[in-house]
């Protein structure tokens, strides 16, 4: 099993599960099994942005000006950010790209990766802006207590998945001794690990972001960090749309609508995939306590902010058929919405953008009367 | 044919929707309902609202999964009297 840069065998693109068939080999795009990925790529190339488009010199002015406990709330969620895109920069290509059998997904697998390398080029973007030498924030991702708490979570189950699917493509399945340990492997227990490896990818995407994007846009609300809001704006956007594709591929298992085992295995590890969402939601929660440990900002308090994880982790379960399991049903941050709709987001000033400005921009329909006042 | 129809949010309110002016979301929110969204051009979900009875039609394509049994009103209009749990 394997893997093959370029598949010599004969095989139909349609007919092949997501994950775990056949290698892709032809990258083709005029037929595809699940259209929707084809779709995502084109809106988020759509999205293309550079973080140097948005001038962020003002808000070194607003940084100097901040209390101690804000710019530690400031500088906590950069650090957190840099981490959530330095591990999507890079997993779904390593954990995924190996796995996929068809060429629509491999592709969305691409681009989305990509979109989180340009994030995390903004946060140097925004560092360097703040700090003649940033070092000493980017260093201390890989040693602060609570950063690296949740890196674990984060990246457990793309080194799981990883770790035996390399085992799986170079010794097969059964039981292969590594390091005097016994791996039984299975392709069964490899779509297990990657069952739940997508669901803590989605959990990622749906709520991990959201407490560090409500910090930015509370001082964005009182003028402050504006340059840096910009971009986050940015990104909040390009995060949405690797949600959608995390919902897709969770809805098309569970409904049954690619590979029959892969339902199977939702509903054997239902329990278990509520589980990860569910410890996601504490440790944002840890992670809103530990923020506002030296005093909160203005407009923005502790249990607010764990009140809106709830919210929001009721809208992102009920997307993937889970029950909202928390009493909050109104939004406690309503400001939030406005920053998030898609065609408020604004790059250039000269430049209101809309999300079919660069798809579909040239009208090329002719009716008949267009040509009504030509004389031959 | 008349554009208009009726709809029920959350089994309290009953609402008059013209589906010629905006989407149903537009709808809700210019009358005081309490509408939950994000992106507005259908990409998120975040507005994702069960339909317990009634047909809409999509303006623009979602892109965010829609469940069997759920709209999403920030792209779609009403096609005929709705009830919906937003």
């Amino acid at each position: 099993m394997s893997y093959s840069t370029f598949n010599q065998e004969q095989t139909n693109p349609l007919a092949e599960p997501m994950f775990f068939g056949n290698p892709v080999n032809v990258a083709r795009y005029d037929q595809q099994k699940h259209s929707i990925f084809e779709k995502l790529i084109e809106k988020q190339i759509s999205f293309f942005w550079r973080p140097e488009e948005v001038d962020v010199s003002r808000d070194r002015v607003d940084f100097d000006k901040l209390t101690n406990s804000e710019k530690h709330i400031f500088i906590s969620n950069l650090k957190y950010q840099t981490l959530l895109d330095s591990v999507q920069g890079r997993s779904p290509n390593i954990a995924l790209l190996p796995i996929v059998s068809i060429p629509e997904l491999e592709t969305w697998i691409e681009t989305w990766s990509f979109f989180e390398t340009i994030h995390s080029r903004s946060y140097t973007h925004i560092l360097r802006n703040l700090f003649s030498d940033p070092s000493e924030v980017f260093e201390d991702i890989v040693i602060n207590r609570e950063i690296k708490v949740r890196a674990n979570d984060i990246s457990r189950y793309y080194d799981d998945l990883i770790f035996h699917t390399q085992l799986w493509q170079t010794h097969g399945e059964g039981e292969v001794e590594v390091d005097g340990k016994t791996y039984n492997i299975s392709q069964r227990e490899l779509k297990k690990k990657l069952f739940l490896c997508i669901n803590s990818v989605n959990a990622l995407e749906a709520i991990r972001f959201y407490v560090s994007f409500a910090c930015t846009f509370a001082f964005a609300e009182r003028e402050l960090m504006e340059g840096n809001s910009k971009i986050i704006r940015l990104i909040a956007r390009d995060e949405n749309l690797h949600l959608t594709s995390t919902q897709h591929i969770l809805n098309l298992w569970q409904y049954g609508e690619d590979d029959p085992e892969m339902k199977e295995i939702a509903e054997e590890l239902r329990e278990e995939a509520k589980q990860i969402f569910m410890t996601a939601v504490e440790q944002e929660k840890q992670w809103a306590h530990y923020l506002f440990r030296d005093g909160s900002m203005i407009g923005l308090n502790e249990s607010m902010l764990c009140q809106y994880v709830e919210y929001i982790a009721n809208l992102r379960m009920e997307a993937i058929g889970f029950d909202a399991p928390f009493e909050q049903r109104s939004n406690p941050l309503p400001w939030m919405n406005k920053y998030l709709v898609s065609d408020n987001v604004q790059v250039a000033p000269q430049e209101a953008e809309i999300s079919s400005y660069l798809v579909g921009q040239i009208d090329s329909e002719v009716s008949a009367s267009d040509l009504g006042d030509f004389d031959l | 044919m008349s554009n208009s129809f009726k709809v029920v949010v959350n089994g309290q309110q009953t609402l008059t929707v013209d589906a010629s002016e905006g989407t149903l979301l537009d709808a809700l929110e210019s009358q005081q309902v309490e509408v939950h969204y994000h992106c507005r051009n259908g990409f998120c979900g975040a507005c994702r609202t069960k339909l317990k009875s009634g047909s809409v039609s999509y303006i623009n394509e979602p892109l965010a999964f829609v469940r069997p049994g759920d709209i999403l009103p920030c792209c779609c209009v009403p096609t005929s009297d709705l009830e919906i749990d937003h």
